[in-house]
């Protein structure tokens, strides 16, 4: 399974990790590509459906990343994605998916460096964990 | 919208440059932000957390109304506001005119670099020669001579350093942009004179100049030199001024004649400085110092010719002009050798630490020692260098250095897990915010900081290891050394460069230190109508401070541009009506850049567009050379207006340089631009260009081309599903209530009335001026008589305000832009009155004393009631001999956790009047901290000097208070005197304690309007750095004593920045709200209500009488909590839906498997 290139779907937040993504790349911070970023305004506006959809649409990782707590330009928002994920961690399993495949962190806007290293750490420890069950199952 | 009724000025994109131009252009006017580097953001660019919650959090100063008027992404990227033009290394350098209408004259120096053009590629940095320490990161790293400002500015183009740029031309040769133009060859056609009689000076000069490409000529006397300007354009002269026969200022004046415009530079020897300094009056640029060091000449020469080549200058018409120019730091190389700075490895200032810790810092915000690598175990920082300090003149407390030595303190202790020792060496704890005493207890009783009060007498290499060891000394006198990793120097305020110039250039005056020298009541004013400032300009402030100053200043503005009668008015033409696209099938027409063929190996466009047109929404693709460039643009809107698209996609470098052109196009082919999406397909191929070299696999396999198309589909998916509704908007009241008739009150009741609307002054008094009835003057020795009386008077005549004298609140309710208010009178007289914003100036009182036999005897009196005795002049100071002032009776500690502020310089100002009034009485302070902070040091330098015993005494050993029946005095204070180590006894016959300031917000007031209530009873602010006089409920803010305690100019300004924050309100007839906000699908909706819950604005409501959940469009911000906490999807964001959430999910994976 050497060849094996996760696919990670990342939601990040529009103010914090957001501009993190974009000064990772400005630094010229290498990056692996396995990750697809989608931005929304708050973690706490990732909907528990947008994971298992993207789980079950074969991602073999989610990365769900905010600001720090009490950053949140929606003064709350990331404490409240920090219980949901915690909750769909506890259902994750009775979907077929390790909870270790769903990851929740809190990237801060000068942070570019800990987001390069953060995908990286996923990303080995989604090579380890192999490829998503949904993914060899698939149908289509 | 667009309603350009005038025009400000704000100079310095600091934190308050950005907040003064926010807020006046949120009220609608036009605002030119300028600053002097290349970069907004001033001095926050460089820290990552700000005290008292060590967050940011610098985005909650975005408009929260009209969101889509401005940038919805963090401010480290940069700003954009459709009333704001920035511009960056711009300086002012000529103001003209009278107040509503003055002429600027601004300066842009170039930065060689085309921004346009720039892609960020890095390739000019790799090739450049040159390193010189890199001034973001404080010195502690280097950068090239081409470098970028700032690492998060978007976009991100870089710069150059041109005095310290060696015109190699590398850059410009390996540009794959042509974005640089170094112009060398322009330098040939600079013609420099230097005369000098010495052989020797000329040739060297000569040879150095001319290897910076100059062109050279000399002379070796006045009269040959004469000569040579007579028969050739000369652009600068560099003059020796000892000269045989004609000397150096001789030739001068005879220069200026035969060439008015020459630019002179005076060459001294040291001896003759002051010559050179009388020369500058009479119109030489500056001078040089001989011995002569190229390296620091040539800057010096390549400075006056960037300022005479750059000439680019623009005039501008303004009704106002902000200065928010920031404040600069002690310098400690600058000055005798301090605690080893720049001798010692291990001693680095407070802002050269911010960068260690920073992740965007040399070690990327690991804790090590920059220059050994060591991780750090033990740090120390040494409090009041350069500050608090007569020696340097520096008789001031800069005021935030505490606090930030306590944040620096707890973030190290946490980087290191809380293994890292922390001490702070300090004089005075100064910690006089509303929540900074909670927070300094915090430091040292959870997280372990170390508190050690005492003077640092120096630091030396410890042994072999060659830490800093620090000497120190205790209040007991005992004598202590430590060895520390790193030492601290918590570095303090100094005018901010280019202060002098400014004030030269305005009149404006400075004080004693060469700060901005405001209005003694109004601190936003300036004795120069319409010239006004905002933020550290005029001393020293943290966050919270600076944004309510800018507030303020912005405030004063607005009333000069209002005054004038907004003379420059610019209206807009009505916005067309978009396109409904919702019945339409999708239609997209991509375009794609390619870059003038620049990447052609790694950018695949034809491949891509293969992709993309295999999409069925996609009706045609377009490659365009570059859509940067005018041709490019037009091109593509040319293409977009012939095949009439419902949407457009374009993939491109640099999505937030599009902006602008993409409105103009919405307005130009009637298309909504929130159905227009730019991609970034470069950065990909510029990132992973080295790393793709040896990738021998075709095209198809490429993962550049991979991420791009992936890109491209993810925003082809969120295209598809966009269905803008025109933004909701809101109707507005357009009056105001404010509530609360002391001076806050009635100073924002004015400042709104002030611009034309109506507003209601309630006051339960049965007479306006609240405290101001019992003081009588400030500490600076101002009489506030006057104040009061001009201010009820203008308050009586004014045309548009209404004061309910005896009246009060009995019931409110509504949300912003209309607030409905119910008002009773003493006798139960009920009027009620409809309003688009409140105000709650309800003020606060001092708080009541019960300790130390306070009632028990006519000699122990409080602050207040010692002041109102002099007021009514019933206090004889030569009638008493000693007087004790105990400070923060009931205050500093549980339940009153806080610093009053107001209560150490009334202290100071009282002591200063008996000792004045009586030089021999005998006063004692029992005091924790002195809080002077500011410029009130001086005030407490002096009343040490006057001979006033200030004696320290701690929480847990408080001093001890006995009633006397003996003649000589009426009280005995006792108390342990850390100095002297021992008990001390005083006899007094005056006992005053200073008490404190407790709030009078009542509870139901706040609820009516929604807004919170923190535990000590003020009102809550929505964020007290960014947003500090807003309540989280929009349309609610507070100002005065109500909000925190603080003194009548700092109560001024707070109701100045309240009614700036009503104004942005009442300035439309309707609020234009956000595209990004929320609804309900109500034929989903089960009234679970959690939505209601969950929203963290307030924005949803369930009303009785409409029976559904209703959403106030202009309270919600778009942030999703309701839709992803509704368990029927009946909660929905617009932009956000779960269709196209789902699609894009789908295009992210389908690109990855």
């Amino acid at each position: 399974m050497n060849d094996f290139e996760p696919a990670i779907v990342a939601f990040f937040c529009n103010w914090c990790t957001y501009t993190a993504a974009d000064l990772a790349g400005t630094s010229r911070l290498a990056y692996p590509p396995n990750v697809k970023i989608i931005r929304v305004m708050c973690s706490g506006m990732v909907d528990p459906k947008y994971v298992i959809k993207a789980f079950l649409g074969g991602a073999d990782g989610v990365l769900v990343s905010g600001c720090n707590p009490g950053d949140c330009h929606y003064i709350n928002g990331n404490y409240k994605a920090r219980r949901r994920i915690k909750l769909l961690k506890e259902i994750l399993p009775q979907f077929g998916f390790e909870p270790r495949r769903l990851r929740l962190t809190w990237i801060a806007a000068s942070d570019g460096v800990l987001l390069a290293e953060t995908v990286q750490e996923l990303v080995v420890q989604l090579k380890e964990l192999g490829p998503s069950e949904a993914k060899l199952k698939m149908v289509i | 919208m667009n309603r350009k009724i005038g025009r400000a000025l704000v100079v310095g994109g600091g934190i308050s440059g950005i907040r003064a131009a926010l807020d006046l252009a949120e009220t609608g006017y036009g605002v030119t932000l300028i600053d002097h580097s290349p970069h907004i953001g001033g001095i926050l660019s460089q820290l990552d957390v700000q005290f008292p919650t060590n967050h940011c959090g610098m985005c909650k100063m975005l408009p929260l109304v009209e969101r889509d008027a401005a940038s919805q992404f963090c401010l480290r990227k940069g700003l954009f506001h459709e009333n704001i033009d920035i511009l960056l290394n711009t300086d002012v350098s000529a103001v003209d005119g009278e107040p509503g209408n003055f002429t600027v004259s601004l300066r842009e120096k170039p930065t060689w670099v085309d921004p346009r053009l720039c892609v960020g590629c890095g390739v000019c940095e790799e090739v450049c020669p040159v390193d010189v320490p890199d001034a973001f990161n404080e010195g502690l790293s280097t950068r090239k001579a081409i470098y970028l400002p700032v690492p998060h500015n978007i976009p991100n183009a870089y710069v150059i350093d041109l005095p310290s740029c060696t015109h190699c031309g590398e850059c410009e040769r390996v540009c794959p942009t042509d974005a640089i133009r170094l112009q060398a060859d322009r330098r040939k056609e600079f013609r420099i004179l230097v005369v000098d009689d010495e052989q020797i000076v000329r040739d060297s000069l000569k040879a150095w100049l001319e290897d910076e490409d100059f062109s050279v000529d000399t002379a070796e006397s006045g009269p040959a030199a004469l000569e040579k300007l007579a028969g050739t354009t000369v652009h600068l002269m560099l003059t020796d001024i000892k000269m045989p026969g004609m000397d150096g200022v001789e030739l001068l004046k005879a220069a200026r004649e035969v060439a008015p415009d020459l630019c002179v530079l005076m060459m001294t020897a040291y001896a003759t400085v002051e010559t050179a300094v009388e020369a500058m009056k009479i119109g030489a640029e500056d001078y040089l110092v001989k011995p002569f060091d190229p390296e620091q000449m040539i800057p010096k020469v390549v400075t006056v010719y960037e300022h005479l080549e750059a000439g680019k200058t623009r005039q501008l018409d303004v009704g106002a002009i902000v200065f928010c120019g920031g404040t600069d730091y002690f310098h400690p190389a600058d000055e005798k050798n301090v605690y080893g700075y720049n001798t010692h490895p291990g001693v680095m200032t407070s802002l050269e630490f911010e960068r260690v810790l920073s992740g965007t810092g040399p070690s990327g915000g690991r804790l090590v020692r920059p220059h050994d690598g060591k991780p750090v175990e033990k740090i120390a920082w040494l409090q009041c260098v350069g500050s608090r300090d007569v020696q340097s003149n520096a008789d001031f407390c800069s005021s935030i250095c505490c606090m930030v030595a306590i944040k620096e303190a707890m973030l190290a202790r946490e980087r290191g897990n809380g293994r890292t020792e922390t001490a702070i060496f300090y004089m005075d704890m100064r910690t006089f915010g509303k929540p900074f005493q909670r927070y300094r207890d915090q430091a040292e009783k959870t997280h372990g900081v170390r508190f050690e009060r005492g003077r640092v007498h120096s630091v030396h290499p410890a042994g072999e290891s060659g830490d800093p060891l620090i000497r120190y000394v205790r209040l007991d006198g005992s004598t202590h050394d430590e060895r520390f990793d790193l030492v601290i120097l918590a570095v303090g305020q100094r005018p901010s460069k280019g202060t002098r110039e400014i004030a030269e250039l305005t009149d404006i005056p400075l004080n004693t230190w060469g700060f901005v020298q405001t209005d003694p009541f109004l601190p936003a004013r300036t004795d120069k109508p319409g010239l006004v400032v905002g933020g550290s300009y005029s001393g020293l402030k943290d966050i919270s401070e600076s944004v309510i100053c800018a507030s303020a200043a912005s405030l004063e503005a607005s009333r000069v541009i209002h005054a004038a009668g907004g003379s420059l008015a610019v209206e807009s033409p009505p916005e067309p009506e978009m396109r409904d696209v919702s019945r339409e099938h999708p239609k997209v027409l991509a375009a794609l850049c390619t870059c003038s063929g620049r990447y052609a190996q790694r950018l695949d466009v034809e491949g891509i567009a293969d992709r993309l047109e295999r999409d069925p929404c996609v009706d045609q693709v377009l490659t365009l050379n570059q859509c940067c460039t005018t041709a490019g643009w037009e091109q593509l809107a040319e293409a977009a207006k012939e095949a009439n698209p419902n949407r457009i996609l374009i993939g491109a470098c640099h999505p937030y340089l599009f902006i602008e052109q993409l409105r103009e196009l919405a307005r130009h082919i009637h298309l909504d631009a929130a159905l227009m999406d730019v991609v970034d397909i470069m950065s990909p191929v510029i990132s992973a260009g080295s790393r793709l070299k040896d990738n021998s696999e075709g095209p198809d396999e490429s993962p550049v081309r991979s991420l791009q198309t992936s890109a491209l589909e993810m925003a082809l998916s969120r295209l598809r599903h966009l269905n803008p509704v025109p933004a909701p908007t809101v109707d507005v009241t357009r009056r105001a209530l404010v509530i609360g008739g002391g001076i806050a009150g009635m100073h924002g009741a004015l400042a709104i009335a002030d611009h034309g609307y109506p507003v209601d002054l309630v006051e339960q008094d049965d007479r306006l001026g609240g405290n101001l009835h019992w003081l009588s003057r400030t500490i600076d020795g101002q009489s506030t008589r006057p104040l009061l009386e001009e201010t009820v008077q203008q308050i009586e005549k004014h045309p548009h305000i209404d004061v309910h004298l005896g009246s009060r609140v009995a019931d409110a309710f509504g949300e912003v832009g209309q607030f409905h208010t119910t008002l009773e009178t003493g006798d139960g007289e009920v009027n009620t009155v409809s309003h688009g914003a409140v105000l709650l100036a309800t003020g606060g009182t001092e708080a009541p004393a019960s300790e130390y036999g306070y009632g028990t005897s006519e000699a122990i009196v409080t602050q207040m009631e010692l002041e109102s005795r002099i007021t009514e002049n019933a206090f004889d100071p030569t009638a008493v001999a000693s007087v004790v002032m105990i400070q923060c009776v009931g205050s500093r500690e549980e339940p009153r956790n806080y610093c009053s502020r107001v209560c150490c310089p009334t202290s100071l100002k009282q002591m200063l009047y008996l000792k004045q009034a009586n030089p021999d009485i005998a006063i004692y302070v029992l005091y924790r901290d002195m809080m002077a902070c500011g410029f009130t040091e001086s005030y407490f330098t002096e009343a040490r000097r006057q001979g006033v015993m200030f004696i320290q005494y701690s929480p847990e050993e408080k001093p001890d208070v006995h009633l006397l029946q003996s003649d000589d005095y009426p009280v005995e204070v006792s108390a342990f005197d850390p100095v002297l180590g021992r008990p001390v006894e005083i006899g007094a016959d005056l006992l005053v304690l200073a008490t404190g300031v407790v709030p009078r917000l009542p509870e139901n007031l706040a609820r009516f309007y929604g807004a919170g209530i923190d535990t000590d009873g003020f009102f809550d602010e929505a964020e007290s750095k960014w947003r500090p006089v807003d309540s989280l409920k929009e349309g609610v803010f507070a100002c005065g004593l109500a909000l925190s305690p603080r003194s009548i100019p700092d109560s001024i300004a707070t109701a100045g920045a309240a009614a700036q924050r009503c104004l942005r309100i009442l300035s439309h007839e309707r609020m234009k709200t956000g595209k990004v906000v929320s609804a309900v699908r109500h034929s989903l909706c089960s009234l679970c209500e959690r939505c209601i819950e969950t929203c963290p604005y307030n924005a949803r409501s369930l009303p009785a009488d409409l029976g559904r959940v209703a959403v106030n469009p202009a309270m919600c911000q778009g942030c999703g909590e309701c839709a992803s906490v509704c368990p029927n999807s009946a909660s929905v964001v617009h932009g956000f839906s779960d269709p196209q959430m789902f699609d894009v999910i789908d295009a992210a994976l389908e690109s990855a498997l």
